[in-house]
């Protein structure tokens, strides 16, 4: 009987293989599009979530400062990169996401316009005449020659006053990377294992105070982070049902697919594999890891790529361990061309390997520190491999661009061409 | 030696090669090839003159460096294969910089004494910063680097890059021809451009690069904003280079859009028209170095420039992509 049984379902298994064309349904595009949108809202409501603990982490710290606070706040602000990080992929296709994301995640700042620095640091550059400015010290200053007082730090001034100050994008004044370096302080190792190291006592009351202004540093610290929660809290609400962002990309098709792919490839390519990882390698330079202070850049890269993943299997596990999953790109590709589908899948998870092997070799104690240093064969092989691997499946998000009919352009006739003197006038 | 290749590149070829692999085929012999070659030529005859005189202000090492940039920006949009092993086309043009990390790198190199120039295998390991066209600049044309350090230490280190520049630019060469060329030959037939259609794809993408890096970071950084003009971000302001490089990268990528544009006269007519409002544009400024941009009224035509270079973009993206079958894809600008 149970020989029967197994033989049926062999059978079916069988003809399931022999007949794909059968077994594979297109999915509606629709459908695809609206598992993209739930991932997004899933993705950043667990951000919000995983945001307010840390808002409450960092309240604990500032109303009772100990080093148990501060590893518990460094601790929810590391759980809190987990879903964020998954989010990036959401990036470079929905303008929605890409006028919003320099407040919670820009990155690299100088972070001397924030709080003390060590004399390593320099001062100010040619790029940028407050990268030494330490509002955290300085109660009043002057900012692109206007005078600004700061006697209080609330999100306002954060958002208003100093992020990008003076049009200079290294002025990183809120959003994740800010906070990090004001929990973790600044990683002095340079190509050695080791993170910032920034004393709890820099939070401490009274006399126990290091560093000087550990009251206004708290205050900074809040405001950063009482910002981060209300920006992901209004994120979260433009994919909800009735939200923007979602409605932006549910209204076209093919705009909503494009979206989906520009953001896989975009991520992949020209953001990961070359900003974040191969320029920090080629440069030999420790300050070019994407999370510096916490040194936990491995984990940054690992669920960026994990987000490309998610994106395109139609899938994603929340913090809760519950799973959003639906109709996907993947399906609708494999209904047009398995072949494809299966290239695209294999290379997604060459890509996850090779950052899982950057992720369990730092996990091990190979700092992405080290693997940056000049000469270190071993870390630029396993950079490489997650450079190589992100730039392969880039290439195959290209072909389900083309094969997926979203590449023609049409062309319109412009002023400018059909009568050059135009632009003169 | 050119009849050889040319012979081997015949030789691969299948007998009936299509239209997309015979427009490969013209693109790669009479765009590629010619600028590569002069890229490995022209560095050659830098290290050369490097390694004859350590007065880095002599007339033969000035204007070897500008030859040799020029022939760099003549193929700075071909940003794929070749240039893309190891860190090469990144060693040799590590612009732009916006975190200063080559002037940091070369003071603490220079005043160290950094003993990493002495062999040609310990210098191509060093960071990309302190490496190639934007590295040497600063040894020529600013004046605080020159003053570091001696002037044997920079002597050596000049001597250093150029070697460095050189052999980096033999090797694209060398695997351009024939191997690479053999690959996108071979398109269809193998893993890396699965049909015909990705070779073309490639080209045309690097003409879209090309346009997009010129008008977004070569003219756009030096603009700045409105209220906050950035002239100092210029590329190569130091060596006067600033407009010379918009006007090369653009006539690269044009010179390789005419020609994927087959002998269509519609394109090239389009095209035409376009470069008489580019040069027309160009013309206009004064500033080698955009310095234009502090002032609103002349501020103006750089932004003109601008404008011309996106048409050009533009054309490229919705006129010749139509016409080839090709799609945008993705490049490294890509990110933020």
């Amino acid at each position: 009987m149970k020989t029967l049984t197994q033989l049926a379902g062999l059978l079916a298994a069988t003809t399931a293989l022999t007949a794909p064309t059968l077994a594979e349904t297109a999915p509606e595009k629709a459908a695809v599009i609206s598992t993209y949108a739930d991932i997004a809202e899933a993705t950043y409501s667990d951000s919000l979530y995983a945001a307010k603990n840390l808002q409450s982490a960092v309240a604990a710290l500032v109303a009772d400062p100990s080093a148990e606070a501060l590893q518990a706040a460094k601790a929810a602000w590391l759980a809190a990169r987990v879903p964020y990080q998954q989010s990036e992929v959401f990036r470079f296709g929905n303008a929605i996401v890409d006028d919003w994301e320099g407040k919670v995640n820009a990155w690299p700042l100088d972070e001397g316009l924030i709080d003390y620095v060590d004399a390593s640091y320099g001062g100010a550059t040619d790029e940028n005449a407050a990268a030494v400015l330490n509002v955290v010290a300085n109660p009043t200053f002057q900012l692109g020659g206007t005078d600004v007082d700061a006697t209080t730090i609330t999100p306002a001034l954060l958002e208003e006053t100093l992020q990008e100050a003076d049009g200079v994008e290294a002025n990183v004044a809120t959003g994740y990377h800010a906070i990090e370096f004001l929990l973790w302080g600044q990683d002095l190792n340079g190509h050695d294992a080791g993170s910032g190291n920034r004393p709890w006592t820099d939070y401490a009351k009274g006399d126990d105070c290091t560093n000087g202004n550990c009251d206004r540093r708290g205050a900074y610290l809040q405001a950063a982070t009482d910002l981060l929660v209300s920006d992901l809290d209004w994120m979260a609400a433009q994919w909800g049902a009735d939200g923007e962002a979602r409605a932006a990309i549910s209204g076209d098709e093919i705009a909503g697919l494009s979206a989906m792919l520009t953001g896989m490839g975009s991520l992949s390519y020209g953001e990961q594999a070359g900003e974040r990882m191969r320029l920090g390698l080629m440069l030999n330079d420790p300050e070019e890891e994407h999370d510096c202070f916490s040194d936990n850049t491995h984990n940054s890269h690992y669920y960026d790529g994990l987000g490309v993943q998610n994106v395109y299997l139609g899938e994603y596990v929340r913090i809760d361990g519950t799973v959003v999953s639906g109709p996907s790109l993947a399906d609708l590709v494999a209904a047009k061309d398995p072949a494809l589908d299966a290239q695209m899948q294999g290379k997604l998870s060459n890509t996850m390997m090779a950052l899982g092997r950057i992720k369990s070799a730092a996990e091990a104690g190979f700092a992405y520190d080290q693997m940056l240093e000049q000469g270190n064969a071993a870390g630029e092989a396993l950079v490489m491999g997650g450079v190589n691997g992100l730039i392969d499946q880039t290439r195959t998000i290209e072909r389900i661009v083309t094969e997926l009919g979203l590449s023609s352009v049409a062309f319109e006739g412009s002023d400018s061409l059909d009568n050059p003197g135009a632009v003169f006038e | 030696m050119k009849k050889l290749c040319t012979l081997f590149l015949a030789l691969i070829l299948p007998v009936s090669a299509s239209a997309d692999t015979a427009l490969v085929d013209r693109v790669i012999s009479n765009h590629v090839i010619p600028r590569f070659q002069t890229l490995a030529r022209t560095t050659a005859q830098l290290a050369e003159t490097a390694a004859q005189t350590c007065d880095l202000d002599n007339g033969q090492v000035i204007s070897d460096y500008h030859a040799a940039f020029d022939a760099w920006v003549g193929v700075s949009h071909l940003r794929f294969g070749p240039t893309e092993v190891d860190d090469r086309a990144f060693a040799l043009a590590f612009w732009p910089d916006p975190r200063s990390k080559t002037p940091k790198a070369l003071y603490k190199m220079i005043s160290e004494e950094d003993p990493v120039i002495q062999l040609p295998a310990n210098y191509s390991q060093a960071s990309i910063a302190v490496r190639g066209f934007y590295a040497m600049e600063y040894l020529l044309f600013d004046a605080p680097t020159r003053e570091l350090g001696h002037g044997e230490y920079q002597c050596a280190l000049f001597q250093a890059m150029t070697q460095d520049t050189a052999a980096i630019s033999q090797d694209i060469l060398d695997d351009w021809q024939p191997d690479y060329a053999a690959l996108m030959l071979s398109a269809g037939q193998n893993e890396r451009y699965q049909t015909e259609k990705e070779a073309v794809q490639e080209f045309f993408k690097a003409a879209l690069t090309g346009f997009q890096f010129t008008k977004d970071t070569r003219i756009a950084r030096p603009l700045g904003t409105f209220d906050k003009p950035r002239p100092n971000r210029a590329e190569a302001r130091r060596s006067g280079r600033s407009l010379r490089n918009v006007v090369l990268a653009t006539e690269a990528s044009l010179d390789l859009a005419r020609r994927l544009g087959r002998g269509d006269e519609t394109i090239q007519s389009r095209f035409d028209r376009l470069e008489h409002v580019f040069t027309t544009a160009v013309a206009k400024l004064e500033s080698p170095v955009f310095a234009d941009v502090m002032d609103p009224q002349s501020r103006v035509k750089v932004e003109v420039v601008q404008q011309s270079v996106d048409r050009l973009l533009e054309y490229t993206l919705g006129g010749l992509g139509p016409y080839l079958g090709v799609a945008e894809g993705f490049n490294a600008l890509d990110g933020d």
